[in-house]
């Protein structure tokens, strides 16, 4: 810096500068200062410590990538079990017949062989004389009618990935959703029509000729497939024809009722093995 | 950088740059002449060249200073100051036999010590190490226990004013922390600043403006307070 620019200084700056100026020469610890110059003078050096040993340059990058790699694998597996949601427990069941679960026959009567069987996306078809009543945590309370055909459905994850999809192929369900629905879809496919569920208790009912679905409250959309979806109120019913005619909605099948407020009523009751 | 095209590179630089910037504020005169180190002879360069002990050893004890100091003072940690002095010796060692005995290795001594601490800011542990350990905590900072006053609390003061000085160098980025020190403490031009940092001379000396403005603002909050 020459005189000119010395006197474009502040006082401030000029004295940061005086400062650094003034900084003595930092003493050595003596006992390091003779022991590299022994090993100076001897060519017997130690390998300084790690910090200054600097990786080879393809090795560091790949160090950091390798950790970045496994601490995102790590985050995504962890986030994925934790979100997961709870997993379907049976609550009861009726009847002794054999049913058959992914194609294995397993007796209605062999509680742990059931229980062990069931889970989300079994392909699951009940006997005449038999019924099943499922729960998942608080989210979901499904009951199978004797006779029925179907895939059970996914549980929405707690935080992300909160879409349930199943399939009923014919017989009828029941379902009442819980407070940790909140916030969840279930999409329910039968061979004709579409059913969406956000938060109610509902039956749907499927056969030769179409698709019945009886909402007991809340509120469902439901349509052919491949075609609108009209929300259907509490109290009504909708029905689906197989044969294409268009969808007809009506009130609801006394019948339904009992059935669907005693499930909507003990969805709160806690799982235990079929009974007989 | 190898060691010896360091020394190719700096050497004539910092004869010119002495002519053409001479310097007549007595702070820059204290800073080179407590950096300057009398040159070894041409027949003592040509024994170290044979690395012969004797000759080893005086280029130690002439260099040691100019080397632990600068690493002290740009890194603004003893133990780090430590290993880039090892690094350091370690270089001039393997490349002894390289030095050119017509020119003064002291530059060539600059630009290895600069190159090491250049390497360990770059590293992923020095990157580490600064994130997990306080600024303001290490009281490694080198001022000689007495200035020679014989005044303890003259002793204590002038202690207390390093150490914020470093410790204000310290929290500078180290583009900044750079030319200020070299500049500033260890006494070189601009000229030799830029080849070092491997800018053009203007860009060092506006880099080292901006230095001294932002250690300045610093200076002035952390001896404000002390003096509080």
């Amino acid at each position: 810096m020459n005189a000119n620019e010395t006197e474009t200084l502040t006082a401030a700056e000029s004295g940061a500068r005086d400062a650094v100026r003034d900084l003595a020469v930092p003493v050595a610890d003596p006992a390091f200062r003779a022991r590299l110059r022994e090993q100076f003078v001897t060519d017997r050096f130690v390998p300084a410590s790690s910090r200054v040993v600097r990786l080879p340059w393809h090795r560091r990058p790949m160090t950091s990538w390798t950790l970045a790699a496994a601490a995102a694998v790590i985050a995504v597996v962890s986030a994925l079990a934790l979100n997961q949601g709870p997993a379907w427990q049976v609550v009861s069941g009726h009847g002794a017949g054999i049913a058959s679960v992914d194609g294995r026959s397993v007796s209605l009567g062999h509680t742990g062989d059931l229980v062990r069987r069931i889970h989300a996306g079994a392909h699951v078809t009940l006997p005449t004389d038999s019924d099943l009543e499922l729960r998942a945590g608080g989210s979901l309370l499904m009951q199978i009618a004797p006779g029925s055909e179907l895939v059970i459905p996914t549980v929405p994850g707690r935080w992300f990935m909160r879409r349930s999809l199943g399939e009923l192929r014919s017989g009828e369900v029941r379902i009442t959703t819980g407070p940790e629905f909140h916030g969840s879809r279930l999409a329910l496919a039968t061979p004709e029509a579409r059913v969406l569920v956000t938060g109610t208790t509902l039956a749907v009912i499927c056969d030769s000729t179409g698709t019945c679905v009886c909402v007991l409250d809340g509120a469902v959309r439901v349509g052919a497939t491949g075609d609108s979806m009209p929300k259907v109120e509490a109290g009504m019913r909708a029905f689906v024809y197989a044969d294409g005619r268009p969808m007809v909605q009506a009130g609801m099948r006394p019948e339904e009722i009992p059935e669907l407020r005693r499930m909507r009523d003990s969805r709160t009751g806690s799982p235990h093995a079929p009974g007989h | 950088m190898d060691p010896e095209s360091d020394a190719a590179h700096y050497s004539a630089s910092l004869v010119s740059v002495q002519k053409e910037e001479p310097l007549g504020v007595s702070g820059a005169d204290r800073a080179r002449a407590r950096n300057a180190v009398p040159p070894l002879s041409v027949a003592e360069l040509e024994r170290v060249r044979n690395r012969e002990p004797e000759a080893l050893a005086a280029l130690f004890d002439r260099h040691f200073d100019l080397v632990f100091g600068l690493a002290m003072r740009l890194m603004g940690d003893r133990t780090l100051a430590e290993d880039v002095a090892q690094d350091v010796f370690l270089k001039v060692h393997r490349a002894a036999n390289r030095i050119d005995p017509s020119r003064d290795p002291a530059p060539w001594f600059t630009a290895i010590t600069y190159n090491a601490c250049r390497d360990v800011w770059r590293s992923g542990a020095w990157r580490m190490s600064r994130r997990s350990r306080p600024v303001d905590e290490d009281p490694g900072f080198g001022v000689p226990l007495t200035r020679g006053t014989n005044d303890p609390e003259d002793d204590a003061l002038a202690s207390e004013r390093a150490r914020l000085v470093q410790d204000a160098i310290r929290r500078l980025p180290e583009a900044l922390r750079t030319p200020v020190v070299l500049h500033d403490y260890q006494g070189l031009g601009h000229p030799e600043i830029a080849k070092l940092l491997g800018v053009n001379p203007a860009a060092a000396r506006k880099r080292y403006s901006r230095a001294l403005t932002a250690l300045a603002t610093i200076l002035e909050k952390t001896l404000g307070e002390a003096g509080r």
